[in-house]
């Protein structure tokens, strides 16, 4: 009996019509369960052990972070996140608690790429575990997360600060009107362009006409089949005036502009605007074949500058935001990683404490200069200082404002699976447009009928 | 080896044979429960688990809402396409690896049973490449095919073979071929060790009656060495293969998939752990189990080598 | 038949000194043709591991030039592995939970095959099938449930949490691997024993170990670098630099950002980790030798 009262009624709540539990939400107790049973190694009984769902109890709303309970937070809270490569997120731990005197903060690395950081995510708080108090979550988990009620309603905290911060990055945190996280750094895809061999690009049209001019001037993106050429595809096709779900949840990707943009992709491949290659790269390769000089552009996210400026590139190469569709406007995705508080966190005061620290404009400042991360508070980016370590942040600024969140969904996985899957096929040579378009429509549509 | 022996003691007076016989079960039950208990307590437990988790559907849009569904989840899996693709994938995979890392490492095996100066080197060399981490392993072969930048493609180039300006994992065939040399290359040292201690065990005498008799080296090759060394290679072989049928590292780093390259386990893995079909993913994980499981029963029943004889042992 | 025990347990014993006095087996004859296969084999084998090598004395922009010999050759990457000190904490776990896993497993299992292979025991069929089993279940579907028993319980994030479940996994492949080389053992060696009033224990203590000790090497290095390499589970299983080990420990290595691999100094931890291994078969090597010596002694 302990055992059940002991997991919150919480997630039962926002299901009524729950008829047993998720995976997740019965872990904990189904683990002591599991350990019990070990002992007396029957795994039938353990089945049954699992059969029993809690019945639904009385619903309230999810716990709502407060803005106040700040003031009084102390003692200690954990960050869990994946490989802390810029150094930002330590970094900014350690500043929030030499800043704040109460509250003694550490950063965790829960998962080495982004895969993994989210299984080990989920699985802690399926698990209900109190090991992190907040998550950084990648913008396209918000959804999920939100739904499955793993996260404090943060919606009091950013409307608080919702007049510092760039709005397309506070969108990436909504989901049904409430938001779920707090935006710490953004992202959007630049095109780097050697100024020798090739002009700044305006639209997309001109820049693959260059690259297909000579063989030393082809355009480098990711291509391979994962969730980069997702991003790489809905640059296009938003800036071509496509998308994937309209307003209402429909999905609208069945269209003109998808069969444009990607008999455009596959023109661009055979003429050679873009190597074959592009098909084996994900950011870092793309970036390694960019460096050896033989290319003329390349699409990665901003940290790739500071890396080239360490080649013998440096200085040869130009930064873009992403080009225009001809005739229609430039658009992008917004990439980047949230503040989420876990429901199960035991310091919810100081976690809140943390991310009014971690999104304050003086921060956000450091998080460009410091880190060379796109920072979410609009006027650091006209700062001096942050131009002086980011001469191109203008051309991101204008990259973050014009860049548009993907597919807003708790199936987002499989949402973009069936995107980058079926685009793959498309340029890969194995499926014609048409049908790749219509798979993908169908596939959409079957993940939104998920259970 | 189907010969029967007398049971140890057996010809020990004293005691009475039942005594003995009791005895030695006892024994044999209490040699044998460290390790089966402690696996029933780890690996039975998660297993009994994920058997349930795949009778139920858990909602992936609303939080604690779930439904049991029976066999729901392996009907569709197996009426759908992807299972059966993947299905056919791994198996083409794992035949192929499998096939050529026995040849592989029964040829490796002689070589390392040769007696010659610098063997020892041999056998410290042969044996590196299992000793690399698999997830570097898939990097290394990763940046050894890169267009332009690769050892492989680089070379073929310079030499003016063909395939220096194929892009080896963005075409399919090519990506196969990648991913196999890569298990080939990291795996093959394990088949030839497992091999190479069967062939030790083979007595020096049998060889030199052969001699005697006039056989060639490859004759008696053919008619005693390989013979005997079955039961090494048929080991070497089940767990190669459970090994190859459960395959993910390498299609998961080096083409995430793409080009006719996704393995069971990566069904599984998609849907159990990106999209959370916690159900879903769960009957995958069984199927792929249940694959695996009658793929070695039938190798134990079949194939022969002493463990079909203790299997056969049955008293 | 006492004699012929006498015999196979000194020479597998093995006094390893003799060994290179004598003229090994197939010395003089080694033919051209095998000297070819010896170099294609270590070419096949080396070939990647120099590619690793290469790239682990690469920095920066070199490493996206694809040169097959570097132009520059550094061993900054090696600094840095070893100037990291979760590397070496990192390191240390790996040690201790290779060598415990291993050093277990061989007992375990060796008492396991022992009963399988020599003694009478019921259902060995059902037995071998359910041990099998063990190890064809996908391993992403068992950590998950792994790491909430471990939460539970106290062994998440702790090298004991990571010992159990790797031994668990070792076991099936030292038990069939054991039990196929007690098989091979002639029965009439422990015959003799029995004849001289040994216990069925005692057999397998005197007679049967002795005699598979080439199988409990081979098995030991299998066991270990299975230990050594595996990932998934420990990287579900821990999240701190005091349990994590080497493999885990080397994907957690930073570039400058998400996207950014830092391939030189992971190639260089590569190469790193495998010394140990190295220095394994070496130790190994002279049992596995004493094996086959033992042939080679007679003839």
């Amino acid at each position: 009996m302990d055992l059940i009262r002991r997991s919150s009624a919480f997630q039962e709540d926002t299901a009524p019509l729950a008829t047993g539990t998720a995976p997740g939400a019965g872990n904990q107790r189904r683990a002591r369960t599991a350990a019990a049973v070990a002992a007396a190694v029957a795994v039938g009984l353990l089945l049954s052990g699992c059969g029993g769902g809690a019945a639904p109890q009385g619903a309230d709303q999810p716990a709502a972070a407060d803005p106040a309970s700040a003031d009084s937070a102390a003692g200690n809270l954990t960050v869990c996140g994946g490989k802390d490569a810029s150094g930002i997120y330590k970094g900014t731990t350690e500043a929030f608690t030499a800043a704040n005197g109460k509250v003694t903060a550490k950063y965790t690395e829960i998962g080495a790429t982004t895969d993994e950081a989210r299984t080990q995510a989920v699985q802690r708080l399926e698990g209900k575990s109190t090991e992190c108090d907040i998550f950084l979550t990648d913008v396209i988990w918000t959804s999920e997360f939100a739904s499955q009620g793993w996260l404090l309603d943060q919606t009091k905290l950013v409307e608080a600060n919702k007049e510092r911060l760039i709005p397309s990055t506070v969108e990436t945190t909504k989901y049904e009107d409430k938001y779920w996280a707090s935006p710490f750094f953004t992202n959007a895809g630049l095109i780097y362009y050697q100024k020798d061999k090739v002009a700044k690009p305006e639209t997309w049209q001109q820049l693959y006409s260059e690259a297909a001019r000579a063989p030393g001037n082809s355009f480098v993106y990711q291509g391979k089949q994962y969730e980069g050429l997702t991003v790489n595809f809905l640059e296009m096709l938003y800036s071509a005036g496509g998308e994937v779900l309209d307003d209402k949840g429909e999905v609208r990707i069945d269209s003109p502009e998808s069969r444009k943009v990607l008999d455009f992709m596959v023109k661009g491949l055979k003429e050679g605007s873009a190597d074959r290659a592009v098909l084996t790269y994900n950011e870092d390769p793309a970036r390694l074949a960019y460096e050896s000089g033989n290319f003329g552009y390349q699409r990665n996210w901003p940290h790739v500058y500071r890396l080239l400026n360490a080649t013998p590139l440096a200085g040869t190469f130009g930064v873009a935001p992403l080009p225009a569709w001809e005739g229609g406007k430039a658009s992008g995705v917004l990439g980047g990683w949230n503040l989420a508080i876990s429901a199960h966190s035991t310091n919810k005061a100081a976690a809140v404490a943390f991310i009014n620290f971690a999104t304050t404009p003086d921060w956000q400042k450091h998080v460009a200069m410091d880190f060379s991360q796109a920072p979410v508070n609009e006027d650091a980016y006209s700062d001096a200082g942050v131009l002086a370590k980011m001469p191109f942040a203008t051309e991101l600024l204008a990259s973050v404002k014009g860049a548009k969140p993907r597919p807003i969904s708790p199936v987002y996985p499989q949402i973009s699976q069936a995107i980058y899957k079926n685009v793959y096929a498309v340029l890969s040579g194995t499926a014609s447009t048409e049908d790749a378009v219509k798979a993908m429509a169908g596939e959409i549509k079957a993940a939104k009928a998920s259970f | 080896m189907a010969v029967k022996f007398l049971s140890p003691g057996s010809g020990v007076s004293g005691r009475g044979v039942n005594g003995r016989d009791r005895a030695e079960r006892r024994l044999a039950v209490r040699m044998a429960a460290p390790s089966l208990v402690l696996m029933a307590l780890v690996a039975a437990v998660p297993i009994g688990y994920a058997l349930w988790l795949s009778l139920n559907q858990y909602s992936v849009r609303t939080a604690g809402l779930s439904r049991f569904v029976g066999l729901e989840n392996y009907v569709s899996a197996l009426t759908g396409p992807h299972w059966w693709a993947a299905f056919g994938q791994t198996f083409l995979f794992a035949g192929l690896s499998v096939s050529l890392e026995l040849v592989l490492g029964t040829a490796m095996a002689l070589l390392l049973n040769l007696a010659f100066r610098g063997r020892a080197l041999l056998r410290t060399v042969v044996l590196l490449p299992y000793a690399v981490v698999t997830v570097v392993s898939a990097i290394t072969w990763e940046t050894m095919f890169q267009p332009n930048l690769g050892l492989v493609t680089n070379v073929l180039s310079m030499l003016g073979l063909p395939g220096g300006d194929v892009v080896w994992l963005g075409e399919r065939g090519y990506a196969m071929a990648v991913i196999v040399l890569a298990d080939i290359w990291k795996t093959t040292p394990f088949a030839a060790l497992i091999i190479l201690a069967g062939l030790q065990v083979i007595p020096a005498e049998t060889y030199e009656a052969a001699e005697l008799d006039g056989a060639s080296k490859w004759q008696a090759f053919i008619g005693i060495t390989l013979p005997l060394l079955r039961p090494a290679i048929v080991l070497a072989a089940i767990f190669r293969t459970m090994d190859a049928l459960r395959v993910f590292d390498l299609p998961f780093v080096l083409t995430r998939g793409a080009n006719g390259t996704e393995s069971m386990s990566m069904l599984a893995y998609t849907q159990l752990r990106e999209n959370r079909l916690v159900g879903e993913g769960s009957a995958l994980s069984i199927l792929t189990f249940l694959t695996v499981m009658a793929v070695s029963v039938v190798y134990i029943r079949f194939a022969g080598g002493n463990i079909r004889d203790v299997a056969k042992e049955e008293q | 038949m006492s004699i012929l025990t006498a015999q196979r347990t000194t020479t597998a014993q093995a006094p390893l000194r003799k060994a290179p006095k004598r003229r090994l087996r197939g010395e003089a004859k080694l033919h051209p043709v095998v000297w070819v296969f010896v170099v294609a084999v270590m070419g096949f084998s080396l070939i990647p591991f120099y590619w690793l090598v290469n790239t682990s004395l690469k920095t920066g922009p070199s490493l996206s030039k694809g040169e097959l010999f570097p132009s520059q050759p550094t061993i900054g990457n090696y600094l840095a592995v070893f100037q990291n000190p979760e590397f070496l904490l990192a390191l240390r776990n790996s040690v201790i939970i290779a060598v415990v896993t291993t050093t277990v497993a061989l007992v375990f299992a060796s008492f396991a095959a022992y009963a399988l292979a020599r003694l009478k025991m019921r259902r060995k069929a059902l037995i071998l099938t359910l041990i099998l089993s063990v190890t064809t279940f996908p391993a992403i579907a068992i950590a998950a449930p792994i790491f909430s028993i471990w939460r539970e319980i106290g062994l998440y994030d702790t090298l004991l949490g990571l010992i159990i479940p790797k031994l668990t996994f070792a076991l099936p492949l030292a038990i069939y691997t054991l039990t196929s080389f007690f098989r091979e053992i002639p029965r009439e060696l422990e015959e003799s024993a029995y004849m001289d009033g040994a216990t069925p224990f005692m057999a397998f203590r005197k007679v049967i170990l002795p005699l598979a000790v080439p199988g409990l090497a081979t098995t030991a290095i299998l066991v270990f670098i299975s230990v050594w390499n595996e990932f998934l589970l420990a990287v579900t299983l821990t999240t701190s630099p005091e349990a994590r080990p080497v493999p885990v420990a080397i994907a957690f290595f930073s570039g400058t950002s998400e996207f950014d691999q830092p391939l030189g100094t992971i190639s260089a931890a590569s190469v790193i980790i495998t010394v140990p291994l190295v220095i394994l078969v070496l130790l190994c090597q002279r049992r596995i030798v004493s094996g086959m010596t033992a042939g080679a002694v007679k003839g």
